[in-house]
């Protein structure tokens, strides 16, 4: 009996199922639902309609171990074949060493992988590696950022996001892939055409404050990061801070109208220029008579914005410019942001140039939040790259409701009025309202160039019921035979009515024929005198 | 003397052997054919990737304006292509009643 039980045991132990045998471990090590859950996938980064913008991709890497290698040059000239490339002196060398392995191309197509394995190349290691694509190009490449060999983000949402997509969660901005391609189509023909150094533009929603599109320039291709200059990789649009000149009179005229220390009836002088202590402040096309506001604004006046911050005083204009969170960095999802620079001394001077745009640097993305909140009933707008990020989150109000009606009603006089220096910007079937900015640009070692400026516009469409603000900064540009000169009105404005002509119908913004004549018509009552008088 | 129980039972024995071998290397087989389907997930997934990645390289905005343009004959949609369905609709009340004329 006991003999029948060894015999029975032996077999069974035999036939059973152990978990250390040779098979087994071979098919646990070729395991793949293990390796999939351990090696998660980078996430990917699409656009608000779920256009793919960045993923990951399995690429082939060729290396070589030269201790496995018995005919050097036969092996040589069979890698010439498929890799005409390859310089046979140098791959000799390499080639002639202890080393066990020795990389040859880092990245290689799916077709070259095939031919290496038909050729049976001696010491031939192929390997498996991971490649972050952009298949965009360009087209947001100062949004993505990018990643660094090891695939760890190091710029833009990439590394801002770089947890997330690290464990295998994907990202949705609130991008627009061809509002985005719009946008700089027509901003980098602009800059060509004006010879310009660079430049940056802002699309963003006024109420939501999502950015659907932020182009700067020069741009690159985040494919080919590592090539890029400092000066491609540089994001203007959110980190450069430049004096964007009289677009901030938009602020001086809303802080005005909000403070209530200004009647709409208010006459300013400003046939003379305006002398404070060594400094003068005088318009470029001086006008012979007292002003309001409304015409403080169409015509730009330096002097009219001046005065009205001078009646303001400086703790309301650094309250209200605070408040507009031109104090502070931008609280934008990309590292890439830059911090306002502004002249806090609360001197005479100093509030009177910073009124309009002089002693105030602040990036283009900061304009867009301002411009935004002056015209979407008050309220203020945090910028951001994340769709529908910020739906939820209850705003602050800033200007009441009859200051942003009163401040639409203005911005649409610059565009549409014979006096209005934005009249450039005029779109056919939209009511375009903005500001146009001139300013000297200013030196980094201090002071200003004297042949070099900034032109900026800021806006939003349709101005009567504001969806969105676009602005766009120029950054140098030289004066044409057929522009006469390079101030805003001549170079940013026009971007501004190619923008809104391509990009409403996309955005699903039909013409107002009926609304814009009632809109137009109320804004007769101001009266808006020129150079007749 | 072997009895008939202890016959049966050594029987047995080999009935149970012989089905564990069977079932260990029927579970084996399938270990093998499991991997071999994840492999294969993975590489379609991989390949996925690739084609998704080649398909939004080509339909980027540039180069669809590009084509769209040159080999379409087509132009960015200007405020004048676009029409409300009433105005539409009159339009067509109007050419059919012959007001056009």
């Amino acid at each position: 009996m006991a003999s029948f039980f060894t015999i029975g045991y032996r077999t069974v132990s035999l036939a059973n199922i152990n978990k250390y045998d040779e098979a087994t471990k071979v098919i646990k090590n070729n395991d793949t639902s293990s390796y999939i859950k351990k090696n998660v996938a980078r996430g990917d980064i699409f656009d608000r309609n779920k256009n793919l913008l960045a993923t990951t991709i399995d690429i082939s890497s060729l290396s070589i171990n030269p201790q496995n290698i018995l005919n050097k040059k036969e092996t040589i000239s069979k890698l010439k074949i498929i890799f005409p490339s390859i310089n046979e002196t140098i791959l000799l060398k390499k080639i002639n060493t202890t080393k066990n392995q020795i990389n040859l191309i880092r990245e290689i197509t799916p077709k070259d992988h095939v031919d290496v394995l038909k050729a049976g190349i001696e010491g031939i290691i192929i390997e498996k590696k991971n490649k972050r694509v952009y298949p965009g190009n360009s087209l947001a490449s100062h949004i993505l950022g990018n990643t660094d060999i090891d695939g760890k983000g190091t710029a833009g949402i990439e590394k801002s996001f770089d947890n997330k997509l690290l464990n295998g969660q994907d990202v949705n901005l609130s991008i627009h892939a061809g509002v985005q391609h719009i946008l700089k189509t027509v901003l980098s023909e602009q800059i060509s055409k004006f010879e310009a150094e660079g430049g940056a533009g802002v699309i963003m929603n006024v109420n939501s404050g999502e950015i659907y599109a932020l182009a700067s320039f020069p741009d690159y291709n985040a494919n080919n990061y590592r090539k890029s200059s400092d000066e491609q990789l540089f994001n203007r649009a959110s980190k450069g801070t430049y004096e964007l000149g009289s677009t901030l009179k938009l602020i001086t005229a809303a802080i005005a109208y909000e403070s209530k220390l200004i009647k709409e009836t208010d006459l300013f002088d400003v046939s003379k220029p305006l002398k404070i202590s060594s400094r003068i402040i005088n318009d470029d096309h001086a006008l012979k008579l007292a002003i309001n506001i409304p015409e403080i604004i169409v015509h730009s006046s330096n002097i009219g914005s001046a005065l009205i911050a001078e009646k303001i005083g400086p703790d309301i204009q650094l309250k209200f410019l605070k408040k507009l969170g031109l104090f502070d960095t931008v609280k934008l999802e990309i590292p890439e942001i830059g911090k306002p620079q502004i002249i806090t001394d609360k001197k005479k001077i100093s509030t009177m140039t910073i009124s309009y745009g002089h002693g105030i640097s602040i990036t283009p993305v900061h304009l867009s939040a301002a411009t935004a909140s002056i015209i979407n009933g008050g309220l203020k707008v945090s910028p951001t790259l994340i769709k529908n990020s910020l739906k939820n989150i209850k705003k602050k109000r800033i200007f009441s409701n009859n200051t942003s009606t009163e401040m639409k009603n203005i911005m649409r006089l610059v565009v549409s009025n014979r006096y209005g220096t934005g009249k450039k910007a005029e779109a056919p079937g939209y009511l375009v309202g903005g500001k146009t900015g001139t300013a000297d640009k200013v030196k980094k070692s201090g002071g200003y160039f004297k042949n070099k400026n900034i032109v900026a516009f800021t806006g939003g469409f349709p101005i009567n019921e504001p969806k969105f603000v676009i602005t766009v900064m120029i950054d140098n540009p030289k004066g044409q035979k057929f522009s006469h000169r390079s101030t805003a009105g001549w170079i940013a404005a026009p971007v501004i009515s190619k923008l809104v002509t391509r990009i409403a119908p996309i955005l699903g913004i039909n013409p107002q024929t009926d609304k814009t004549l009632a809109f137009t018509n109320q804004l007769l009552k101001y009266k808006i005198r020129g150079d007749e008088l | 003397m072997i009895r008939y129980p202890s016959f049966s039972f050594v029987f047995f024995i080999i009935f149970i052997a012989i089905s564990l071998y069977q079932i260990k290397y029927f579970i084996l087989k399938r270990e093998v054919e499991l991997a071999k389907i994840n492999q294969d997930i993975m590489l379609t997934k991989s390949d996925i990737n690739i084609l998704r990645a080649e398909l939004n390289y080509l339909k980027r905005p540039d180069r669809i304006e590009k084509l769209a343009i040159e080999k379409l004959n087509m132009r960015p949609i200007l405020p004048i292509d676009i029409w409300n369905i009433e105005d539409l609709v009159s339009t067509q009340n109007i050419i059919n009643n012959g007001e056009l004329l």
